[in-house]
């Protein structure tokens, strides 16, 4: 179990390799002088251009651009972010607490509503309960997100005034800014850090700001989850055993939550792994919509302004989390299925 | 004899999407007390879901639409018989396993792969024995050398004791809902895996308490197939109902699990309903005979009976297709193949193969004759309408 996680940890180094130089690759397609034009905000400046290539070294060939690179990140230099204004590490940590609370409250909703969903929709094949989910699941799946997002905002912000976007009122924002003294940023999370400095405001009107952006991302994510689940359990209900379990005695109860369900889940574990990890670069569409300054928004924003080092800083953070998400995959597997084995 | 079982009529009905598959087109048959029933037929002849229409686990889409099928529980009082058609789903539940137990064919799908064997036969217990092993964990609990009388404790015991006196008492049901609360039935799982590892070792498998804690994967084939068995044994049922479990099997570890429940028969339960595609299997194992074809059955016989004096035309033709030790030539088959039981042959289903078909049996299905000394046929050969009428 250990060397196997060791083993899991050693092999990140190559695919974090392999992903960079794929990503550094695609960037060098770009002339030194579009490079360089990332640096120039003024029209004024654009002399200056000759003079950047030179001084960054941007008309150097690529192994010696991608060299000197490595060797500053290895030195913790990830480099300087143009949209954030400052050193990409600490933006990183500045945005990723918003993807991540999202994440926190998204990922288990996902999760659980898509096994539930999906085990009562296969139990009850062709009934209306199974018609219901899966014509709410094929429209929540078909649905641009961007344009769900937009249309939730109009209803629910536009003529409700329920839900605002944004992270935070502007009056608590604002409070927080006049006196830092009296709010520490602990996780950078609102809902955890407004608790923790004894804000439950705060932490209420985050979890507010919420409620949309879960939504959406739920109704959009879920869909997968629950058709996985959904095939699976219909699959395991026609397997023998639930002809043994039922020839025993078993009551409908036990045969679908005991017998079917923990084998239909397997498959699952795989899918919702995926859709966690893919979370964790923030629903782009989401987080742009809903202008939530996290990881999506600020990879949208760089993608569009050729921010190079975010571009592959966050490029490195996503090998890093599909790996950490299949490597967990891969341990629940063993954990419900005795006949895997991790070597 | 007096019977254990009796079906009668029993019509099986699977509504897919290319029609009606009449898979059981009226089966009657007496299972008798202490007697191996066999019943014998091609791959699709409906002997599987005749045995499943019994236990009423068949599938989706499958319905059983006609018929009886009754259990005589008391062979001393042949009059007061159940009609399980009748009877709820709870019922059954409480009779599968209990009463009327099954064993598949394919012991690598019969187990639950991601639960260890002792949990799977534990389950037997836990579903028909409760009241039973609470009352014993409670004698337990009650010698002196017990557990200490902490509020815990107490509390344990307190609900061991409604469970003994009623295993569907409210608050039992309630407690085993909640988790950590749940946990007081660790001493009822303890005693069912006890029993389990009793069982298991009953059925000739060695270390009995290092196999409950393995996985079916872990196990042959033989192997599981006597889980399969243990299973359906734990709480020695009337009636066992083998559906094909020997055919998947290599002929040694057959012959053991034939044995195996030879012996079983004389043990622990009263009859044994057997079915096979193996004529050799019937002949050494079976009292009682039935042949089944596409849905029906067309002769029910004595076993030697069957053997020496076959009636039916599909009987013989099926007799005559069994490779025989000193036999010259080719091997004998029947021509044709096993109708689309969606749209069957009118009359008797198996006049298009029958060498001796006529007329009639072409229009109407034929009715049961009684040969007499217990052995029955449904063809016309035998009947007086045939004889009357139109040669073949």
């Amino acid at each position: 179990m250990h060397t196997f996680i060791l083993r899991r940890f050693f092999f990140l180094t190559f695919v974090l390799f392999g992903v960079s130089v794929l990503l550094f690759g695609i960037l060098m397609t770009f002339s030194p002088e579009r490079r360089a034009a990332a640096y120039v905000t003024t029209p004024q400046q654009a002399k200056d251009i000759p003079r950047i290539i030179k001084q960054f070294g941007l008309d150097d060939p690529f192994y010696i651009q991608y060299v000197r690179w490595i060797k500053e990140v290895s030195r913790g230099n990830l480099g300087w972010s143009l949209v954030a204004a400052r050193p990409v590490g600490e933006a990183f940590w500045r945005y990723f607490p918003i993807t991540l609370e999202m994440n926190l409250y998204a990922a288990p909703i996902v999760i659980f509503l898509g096994i539930w969903l999906g085990s009562i929709s296969g139990i009850h094949r062709d009934s209306w309960i199974d018609h219901s989910t899966r014509i709410f699941a094929i429209i929540g799946w078909s649905l641009p997100t961007f344009l769900f997002a937009l249309v939730l905002l109009m209803v629910f912000y536009g003529y409700f005034h329920l839900f605002s976007p944004g992270v935070l009122s502007d009056e608590l924002a604002m409070s927080i800014i006049n006196h830092p003294e009296q709010y520490t940023a602990y996780t950078g999370m609102l809902t955890i850090d407004g608790l923790l400095n004894g804000r439950p405001d705060i932490a209420l009107n985050a979890l507010h700001h919420l409620v949309l952006p879960i939504t959406t991302y739920v109704i959009v994510v879920v869909a997968l989850n629950m058709r996985v689940m959904r095939s699976g359990i219909i699959e395991e209900l026609s397997k023998d055993y639930v002809l043994t379990a039922r020839a025993k005695g078993a009551d409908r109860r036990t045969i679908h939550y005991k017998h079917a369900r923990r084998n239909a889940l397997l498959p699952v574990i795989t899918v919702a792994g995926q859709l966690v990890a893919m979370s964790m670069e923030g629903s782009i569409a989401v987080e742009v919509v809903y202008n939530r300054q996290g990881i999506g928004w600020w990879l949208a924003e760089s993608a569009t302004q050729l921010d190079m080092p975010v571009l592959m800083c966050i490029c490195l953070f996503m090998g890093l989390v599909f790996v950490v998400t299949n490597l967990t995959i891969d341990i629940l597997y063993a954990t419900i299925d005795p006949r895997i084995r991790l070597n | 004899m007096t019977a254990l079982l009796q079906t009668e009529n029993l019509v099986t009905n699977f509504y897919t999407y290319e029609g009606v598959v009449r898979a059981l087109n009226g089966i009657s048959l007496v299972v008798d007390y202490g007697s191996t029933f066999g019943l014998v037929g091609e791959s699709g002849c409906g002997k599987s879901v005749a045995v499943r229409s019994m236990m009423r686990i068949i599938q989706e889409p499958g319905r059983v639409e006609g018929g009886k099928v009754v259990v005589f529980f008391d062979p001393d009082n042949q009059q007061r018989g159940v009609d399980l058609l009748q009877q709820s789903e709870a019922y059954l539940e409480h009779l599968r396993g209990d009463q009327i137990s099954m064993i598949f064919q394919e012991p690598n799908a019969a187990l639950n792969p991601i639960m260890s064997i002792g949990d799977q036969v534990a389950e037997s217990f836990l579903f028909h024995k409760r009241k039973e092993m609470c009352a014993r964990v409670l004698e337990a609990l009650r010698r002196p050398d017990g557990p200490s009388a902490s509020p815990l404790g107490a509390f344990q015991r307190h609900l061991y004791a409604r469970a003994a006196r009623n295993p569907r008492d409210l608050l039992v049901t309630l407690t085993t809902k909640i988790p950590l609360l749940k946990h007081w039935q660790r001493r009822l799982k303890k005693e069912a895996l006890r029993r389990s590892i009793e069982i298991i070792g009953k059925l000739g498998i060695p270390n009995p308490d290092k196999v409950v804690k393995l996985y079916p994967h872990n196990l042959s084939g033989g192997m599981k197939q006597r889980i399969v068995i243990a299973i359906a044994l734990a709480c020695s049922p009337l009636l066992l109902i083998a559906d094909e479990a020997t055919s998947n099997l290599d002929v040694t570890i057959q012959a053991q699990i034939l044995d195996l429940l030879r012996s079983l028969k004389q043990t622990e339960i009263a009859s044994i309903l057997l079915i096979t595609h193996d004529l050799g299997v019937v002949a050494e194992t079976c009292d009682r005979v039935g042949v089944m074809y596409a849905g029906n059955l067309c002769e029910v016989a004595d076993v030697g009976d069957l053997f020496h004096d076959p009636r039916h035309p599909y009987t013989r033709a099926l007799l005559a297709a069994v490779p025989r030790f000193h036999q010259e030539g080719p091997l004998l088959s029947i021509e044709g193949a096993v109708p689309n039981l969606v749209d069957p042959p009118a009359g008797c289903r198996f006049h298009p193969r029958c060498p001796e078909a006529r007329d009639i049996c072409r229009r109407q299905f034929p009715e049961t004759v009684d040969m007499g000394g217990d052995h029955t046929v449904a063809c016309y050969l035998y009947t007086d309408q045939a004889r009357a009428g139109d040669a073949p």
